[in-house]
């Protein structure tokens, strides 16, 4: 075994597979970069040379830019508070807020020291499992699976502390927008409308960047400010590895966190990150800095990023079973040349093993030395005026968006779904358990119906590893459950409705306990919402002071200026309306197929007719609301116009030549930047999506009027 | 200037927003020079349209075979592929209906799903094989085999009930209407479920005992459940066949010693199989399985365009050097060109007493309507 191991080391060290290795790490690092390029990008630009390399160079040049886009994906999160990738979104909770702070040259040493890390320990893992991770992967059947998927659904009301009706009102609306497409059952499509694209359902990558990143790009394109609200760069580095050094235990959980996640087929690597950074909160005592620019919220998803991709390298080399778009892309590479996965690999092949262990290891670390060299300088591009940078944004945010379905419509959506985010965040709906909801959805009902079709009840929920997780589901409750006794017990006037659901969900089974808790803390949310939490709620006087009263809520770094207007009373009955149209709608459906929508679309109404109860409530009461609000909502308007031109043109005539004229436009009359300034970064923006088409073959969109030598 | 600026801000306004939610077609510019004359060449630059993902078994046969074809060619010519996945491949082949080229400047990958998509009259088809020709076209193959660790020991078991079958598919409609139409001439009563992310989880499933009987491709059955049988946990039962010229079912060459359904129903009920269930099966056995992979192009493309595809494909048949690279990723199975396969299009036309036969299986014993076919 060693000898094999040492045997491909120095197989690497030959130029030729030295320069695929860094040709791999150069072309990830680059596409990690643009926002929602990553994977497809890389699979794109990769996929011609793996048909013209030898086996070896293949595998470095693919393992290369696989366990490094999850590195450089990361900076644009970081910076700009627009996902690099779904999978990145997570860093938007505490690297954005840091960044915010100007503290970016923290976060992202933090996250590259994190990612390396982690891409160690994901090669360790992978040498230390291929051995033996198959009887484990074969231990994880349906009910398994879909246990884990309710645990990562459950990470929602974790992510939302304080807020957790609106955060389950949007992990349901998540659900829903998850199940659009062709049904895992029935084949047949939901909510398609007639529209054949829509069948596979949304891409993630557009809805990513739709609801976290054009939303940022509408509020902040108004602002004509920089992202980052102090100045406060250069030092930050070094205190990034005292952070990491601190918290190390973090990084490596991450780390493993990400490497069973990748294991598991059907799990993927954005809810892995949900789930590392869901356990790093939920193990941590403080959690009062959570989401507010904690270090640790940036180490242990970041640990978790590339140890998933070398987890994902498990299921592809043993099962031939790819859980990445860069894990198929290997898969190809092995395939033409006659290397078959599957054990066999481990007595047969074990050279091409340990070729990808090695060249996972050695690009891991290149890939997050190189980051920090790049990071230095693009660091500053948070103290960049938003507008300047918003014109390359708008432009590359579409491009990348289009790359999966190659569908004009998908473009309309993500605009539409920009609006629905910026209502999201102005209205403080989190976002984190849309996304989960969204990148669950499926999953959740396929490992529902194989469960429960393969299994008998009394079987599924017996099986150990069922049970496990079922205990850590229960377990907040039950702890919270006891809290409330306690108190209940200390003033026995208060809390009449508290003490009346103890004796029954405490000696009740899981699933009753779970219901019940949800109602209460749904309860508990609509006194936090109203104001200052006392009983008083009901009669308006007490929500009267709710601006100022909302410490024991989420603490808001900026208020809303649409505190006390009917903004947050219109988001709440817009969702109700949807999950109406979507509960109604989905009455057309067969009966397996029906399911699933009805769930998150009653669940959903229910909530969200709490929430417009709540902001009624709290609207009648509150203070008359300044007209901050009515300037707010121009500047987005204009902004919202702005968009729809770009995609106008864009219909009309094509990216290239939209961009030609609107990224000039934009600099001129929104970000007011000089010609000479305006004529180089137009030509940049235009020679970049040029290269891409020409250079790397991807799609970009054509428009009706594209002239013959740019199709 | 009768219009004011602020009203005209105020049109653009509302004009704008309300293309932003209509629904627009994804704008397909005219190609003026894409109509093909007697004579014409075959274009330097061709496009190949994958309808199926990147690194899949489609995407990695077409990627596979395309630049040995144009090597194997006298004219100068690079094949660039063009993945547009989705909708069980529906959504790239009616792209490349759709833009109806006949200069061969694009061509179109097809594999057994596309096929069945066109075969089931879905409504969503837009694309027609009439209106198509082969350029080339592969078989493919695969086993029917069974978990030993949740008793399925041998043909046996099959029949003599004693054992609940379980079969897991991705989509009913896809090619796991294969294997759902060899157990209904086979008579078995098969549990089914569908909804897995595909082939390799649908075989992880079996050997986690949740399923007991599985079908894998031929290349997939040598690595991957070979080694499972040789340990005694899996058993392989039978094999597909292959569709003769004449409908009938032959062993496969390429896994010669398997039964064939038709061999294992003689075994079983003393007589060949017939009637509907075993026309149904012969004619999705072609489609899936024996023209199973293949490369179309509009019919109207010229006969001077589409010639070096045949040339060069005649090259790589006596091409030993190829043979052997193409072992694996082709299956072991030989590739045909387009003008040695007339048969082909005749096999992708169904009866309607034989679709409705199917249509009504799948409606009434594996719970999947399909609306508008």
């Amino acid at each position: 075994m060693i000898d094999a191991a040492l045997t491909a080391l120095s197989g690497l060290a030959e130029p030729s597979m030295l320069l695929a290795l860094a040709t791999g790490v150069l072309a990830g690092l680059v596409l990690g970069l643009i926002p929602g390029l990553g994977g497809t990008g890389a699979m794109a630009v990769l996929l011609p040379f793996v048909f013209l390399l030898d086996t070896g160079q293949a595998i470095a040049l693919v393992i290369g830019a696989a366990a490094v886009i999850h590195t450089s994906d990361t900076i644009s999160t970081v910076l700009l508070g627009i996902p690099g990738s779904a999978s990145s979104s997570v860093l938007l909770l505490d690297g954005h807020a840091m960044a915010k702070q100007g503290q970016a040259s923290r976060a992202l040493s933090v996250a590259f020291i994190s990612s390396a890390i982690g891409g160690l320990v994901g090669a360790i893992g992978l040498t230390l499992s291929v051995a033996v991770a198959g009887p484990l992967v074969l231990l994880f059947g349906s009910p398994e699976l879909f246990m884990m998927t309710v645990l990562g659904i459950s990470l929602a009301s974790l992510l939302s502390r304080g807020n957790v009706a609106k955060g389950l009102v949007a992990a349901c609306f998540g659900l829903l927008l998850g199940s659009i497409g062709v049904a895992p059952t029935s084949a047949e499509y939901r909510y398609t409308f007639g529209s054949l694209f829509l069948a596979e359902g949304l891409d993630i990558v557009a809805v990513a960047l739709g609801v976290f990143g054009l939303a940022e790009i509408l509020a902040l394109v108004a602002r004509r400010t920089s992202v980052a609200q102090k100045m406060a760069l250069g030092s930050g580095w070094g205190q990034g590895v005292r952070d990491v050094m601190t918290h190390w235990t973090h990084v490596l959980r991450g780390s493993l966190v990400g490497i069973w996640a990748g294991i598991l087929p059907g799990v993927g690597a954005t809810a892995g990150s949900w789930l590392a950074y869901g356990q790093a909160v939920a193990t941590s005592k403080d959690k009062r800095r959570f989401g507010k620019g904690d270090p640790r919220g940036v180490a242990a998803p970041e640990g978790a990023s590339n140890s998933i991709s070398a987890g994902d390298l498990i299921p592809t080399l043993l099962f031939g079973i790819p859980g990445s778009a860069a894990a198929a892309l290997l898969l190809g590479a092995l395939l033409v040349f006659g290397v078959e996965p599957g054990p066999s690999l481990l007595t047969n092949d074990l050279d091409v093993v340990y070729t990808i262990v090695w060249s996972f290891a050695i690009a891991a670390v290149l890939g997050a030395a190189l980051c920090f060299l790049l990071a230095s300088p693009l660091a500053r591009l948070s103290f960049v005026r938003f507008p300047v940078l918003a014109a390359g944004l708008i432009v590359l945010m579409f491009t990348s968006a289009f790359q999966a379905a190659q569908e004009f419509g998908v473009l309309q959506i993500m605009l539409l779904l920009g609006v629905v985010g910026w209502l999201m965040k102005v209205c403080d709906y989190p976002r984190a358990p849309f996304l989960i909801g969204f990148v669950l959805s499926i999953p959740l009902e396929r490992y529902y119906f194989l469960t429960t079709s393969l299994y008998a009840p009394a079987e599924w929920m017996t099986r150990p590893a069922v049970l496990v997780m079922a205990a850590l589901l229960a377990a907040p409750l039950a702890v919270r459950l006891v809290k409330k006794v306690v108190a209940a017990r200390r003033t026995p006037v208060s809390g009449t409705d508290a003490g009346a659901g103890v004796p029954t969900g405490g000696t009740g089974d899981a699933g009753t306990g779970d219901e019940r808790e949800g109602t209460e803390r749904t309860g508990g949310v609509s006194t936090l919402t109203t104001g200052d939490g006392s009983p008083a709620g009901p009669d308006g006087t007490g929500g009267a002071d709710g601006p100022d009263g909302a410490t024991p809520g989420p603490a808001q770094a900026e208020p809303s200026p649409f505190t006390g207007t009917r903004w947050p009373l219109g988001t709440a009955v817009f969702f109700a309306v949807v999950f109406a149209f979507g509960l109604l709608t989905s009455t057309g459906f067969s009966e397996s197929g029906r399911l699933m929508p009805q769930l998150a679309g009653g669940a959903g109404l229910a909530l969200a007719l709490l929430v417009v109860i709540t902001e009624w409530r709290r609207l009648r009461g509150a203070a008359p609301a300044g007209d901050a609000w009515k300037g707010e909502v121009r500047a987005i308007a204009s902004a919202f116009v702005w968009l729809c031109a770009y995609l106008l043109l864009t219909w009309v005539l094509g990216t290239v030549l939209a961009a030609l004229l609107f990224v000039p436009v934009f600099l001129h009359v929104v970000a007011r930047m000089r010609p000479v300034g305006i004529a180089i970064y137009t030509v940049a923006v235009v020679g970049f999506i040029l290269t891409i088409k020409f250079a790397a073959d991807m799609a970009v969109p054509l428009g009706w009027f594209t002239p013959g030598f740019l199709l | 200037m009768s219009l004011s600026r602020r009203s005209l801000l105020g049109a653009l306004a509302v004009a704008v927003p309300s293309f932003a939610l209509s629904g627009c077609a994804t704008p397909a510019p005219d190609r003026a020079a894409d109509i093909g004359m007697p004579g014409d060449l075959l274009p330097e630059r061709v496009r190949m349209v994958i309808p199926y993902a990147e690194g899949g078994g489609t995407d990695v046969w077409a990627r596979f075979l395309a630049p040995r074809l144009t090597d194997a060619m006298e004219v100068p010519c690079r094949i660039l592929p063009d993945n547009l996945p989705g909708g069980e491949s529906i959504i790239g082949s009616n792209r490349y209906a759709r833009e109806n080229v006949s200069d061969g400047s694009s061509f179109l990958i097809t594999s057994g799903t596309t096929h069945y998509q066109y075969m089931l009259g879905r409504p969503e088809v837009e694309f027609d094989f009439a209106a198509m020709r082969p350029l080339l076209v592969n078989a493919g193959g695969g086993v029917i085999y069974g978990s030993a660790e949740a008793g399925v020991r041998g043909i046996d078991d099959l029949f003599s009930g004693n054992t609940r079958l379980r079969y897991g598919g991705i989509s009913a409609t896809g090619l796991d209407l294969t294997a759902l139409l060899a157990f209904d001439v086979l008579k078995l009563d098969v549990t089914t479920v569908f909804g897995l992310e595909g082939r390799g989880p649908a075989r992880l499933a079996v050997e986690r005992g949740e399923l007991n009987i599985d079908y894998q491709t031929s290349s997939a059955y040598k690595t991957q459940i070979v080694p499972l049988a040789e340990q005694g946990r899996a058993t392989p039962l039978m094999s597909f066949g292959q569709l003769e010229s004449d409908g009938s079912v032959s062993t496969d060459p390429a896994l010669s010693d398997l039964p064939t359904v038709r061999e294992v129903y003689r075994d079983a009920y003393g007589e060949d199989p017939s009637g509907p269930a075993w026309d149904a099966y012969r004619a999705f056995l072609g489609a899936g399985v024996t023209y199973q992979k293949g490369m179309w192009i509009t019919a109207e493309t010229p006969d001077s365009v589409v010639q070096p595809f045949f040339d060069a494909t005649r090259r790589l048949q006596q091409d030993e050097a190829f043979q052997e690279e193409s072992a694996k990723v082709l299956g072991g199975y030989p590739i045909y060109a387009g003008d040695e396969v007339d048969e082909v299009r005749s096999v992708l036309t169904l009866s309607p007493e034989v679709r409705a036969y199917v249509l009504d299986l799948l409606a009434t014993r594996h719970r999947t309507v399909i609306r508008g076919a």
